[in-house]
C-alpha cells in the first residue's frame, strides 16, 4: 500500500486523459484505430501502477531483471517513436508550406503580368 | 535558345546588383527572393529583372524549384542556376550551356576540382566536399568530381524531369539522384568558385545528410 497516493494521482490523471480522448473520438478528431491505441496505452499505465507485479512477469519473459526497468525501456522506445513520427509530420508540413509559398509567388507574378498587359 | 538565369536570393543585397548586371547578357534573369528582410527584392526590381517573391524564407532548394517552375511555364530551353553571393563567375555561363546547345548533355554541372587552379580551402575540400562527392557517387551511382556546387545548366528535358523537393541545402544531392533515375546525360565542366566565407561547415554537412535521410522516409 506504499504507492497509494501516487496510484490515486495517476488514476485521476488517466481518467482525465481518457475523458479527453473519448471527447476527441466523439468529435471525429481521432480515428477509431488511434483512439483504441491511445486507450490501450493508458490502460496499460493504470495496470502497471495498480498491479506492478505484472511488469515483473513480463520482464522475466524478456530477460530483464526488474519490471520497473522494462517499463522504462518500453516508455523510452515509445517516446523515441513518437518523436520520430512528429519529426516526419513536421517535415511533411514544411513541404506543404513551401508549395503554398511557391504557388503564391507564381500566382502573384502571373497576375502582375496580366495587369501590365491589361494596362497596355 | 530561350535561356533563363535563376538566382535564388536571401538577404544578398551586398552582391546581388553586381551579379545581376554580370549575368543578364547571357539570358533572362529570374531572381527568386526567398523572403529577404533586406532590400534585395527592391534592388532586383529596380534593375528590371523578373522577381518572384517567397513571402517567407523556404530555403535555396525551394527558391530554385520556384524559378524552375516559372521558367518551364515560360517555355525555357535552358535554365542556369546561379548563386546570388558572387561565388560563381558569369563569364563561365557559356561554357556550361555549350554541351546542351550542342546536344551532348541534358544537364551540365560546374566542378571546382576539374582544373588545378581551384582555391577551395583545404579543410573544406578534403573534409566536406570530397567525402560528399564520394557519398553521392556511392549512393546514386554517379561519376562526379564535385558535390553541392550550385552552378549548373539544365536543358528543357532536364527541367521537365527534375523536381526539387529538398527545400534547404540537400537539393544538389537530390538533383544527382534524379539525373541518375531519369537517365539524363550529364557532364561536368571546370568552374572557378570565389570564396567569401567558409560556407557550409561540418554541421551543415550533417544537416544535409539528415535531410536526405528524412526526405527518403517521408516521400
Amino acid at each position: 500500500m506504499n504507492y497509494l497516493p501516487l496510484q490515486i494521482i495517476v488514476s485521476l490523471f488517466v481518467t482525465f486523459v481518457v475523458f479527453r480522448l473519448t471527447k476527441k473520438f466523439k468529435d471525429n478528431i481521432l480515428k477509431p484505430s488511434e483512439f483504441i491505441g491511445w486507450l490501450l496505452i493508458w490502460i496499460i499505465v493504470l495496470v502497471v501502477f495498480w498491479l506492478p507485479q505484472t511488469t515483473s512477469y513480463l520482464a522475466l519473459f524478456f530477460g530483464i531483471g526488474r519490471g520497473v526497468d522494462l517499463a522504462v525501456y518500453v516508455a523510452v522506445l515509445i517516446i523515441f517513436y513518437l518523436i520520430f513520427r512528429l519529426y516526419l509530420k513536421i517535415d511533411k508540413q514544411q513541404r506543404e508550406i513551401t508549395k503554398i509559398v511557391r504557388h503564391l509567388a507564381l500566382d502573384k507574378k502571373e497576375k502582375s503580368i496580366e495587369n501590365k498587359n491589361g494596362d497596355d | 535558345m530561350k535561356t533563363f538565369i535563376i538566382i535564388p536570393c536571401y538577404n544578398e543585397s551586398a552582391h546581388l546588383a553586381e551579379v545581376i548586371n554580370n549575368v543578364k547578357e547571357y539570358g533572362e534573369v529570374i531572381v527568386v527572393d526567398d523572403g529577404s528582410t533586406d532590400n534585395s527584392r527592391q534592388l532586383a526590381q529596380n534593375l528590371g529583372v523578373t522577381v518572384l517573391e517567397h513571402l517567407i524564407n523556404r530555403g535555396q532548394g525551394a527558391a530554385l524549384e520556384t524559378g524552375d517552375s516559372y521558367a518551364l511555364n515560360k517555355g525555357a530551353d535552358i535554365v542556369v542556376h546561379f548563386d546570388a553571393d558572387g561565388q560563381h563567375q558569369a563569364g563561365e555561363i557559356p561554357k556550361l550551356i555549350k554541351p546542351i546547345t550542342e546536344g551532348r548533355a541534358d544537364i551540365v554541372m560546374g566542378s571546382r576540382f576539374l582544373n588545378q587552379t581551384g582555391q577551395t580551402p583545404f579543410f573544406k575540400k578534403w573534409l566536406i566536399l570530397k567525402p560528399a562527392a564520394l557519398f553521392q557517387n556511392l549512393m546514386y551511382g554517379a561519376k562526379l568530381t564535385d558535390a553541392h556546387n550550385g552552378f549548373r545548366a539544365l536543358s528543357h528535358k532536364a527541367l521537365e524531369k527534375i523536381r526539387i523537393t529538398q527545400d534547404r541545402m540537400a537539393h544538389p544531392s537530390e538533383i544527382i539522384e534524379q539525373i541518375v533515375n531519369n537517365e539524363l546525360r550529364y557532364l561536368e565542366v571546370p568552374v572557378t568558385i570565389r570564396y567569401y566565407e567558409f560556407g557550409q561547415g561540418l554541421t551543415g554537412g550533417f544537416k544535409i545528410l539528415r535531410d536526405i535521410i528524412f526526405g527518403k522516409i517521408n516521400k
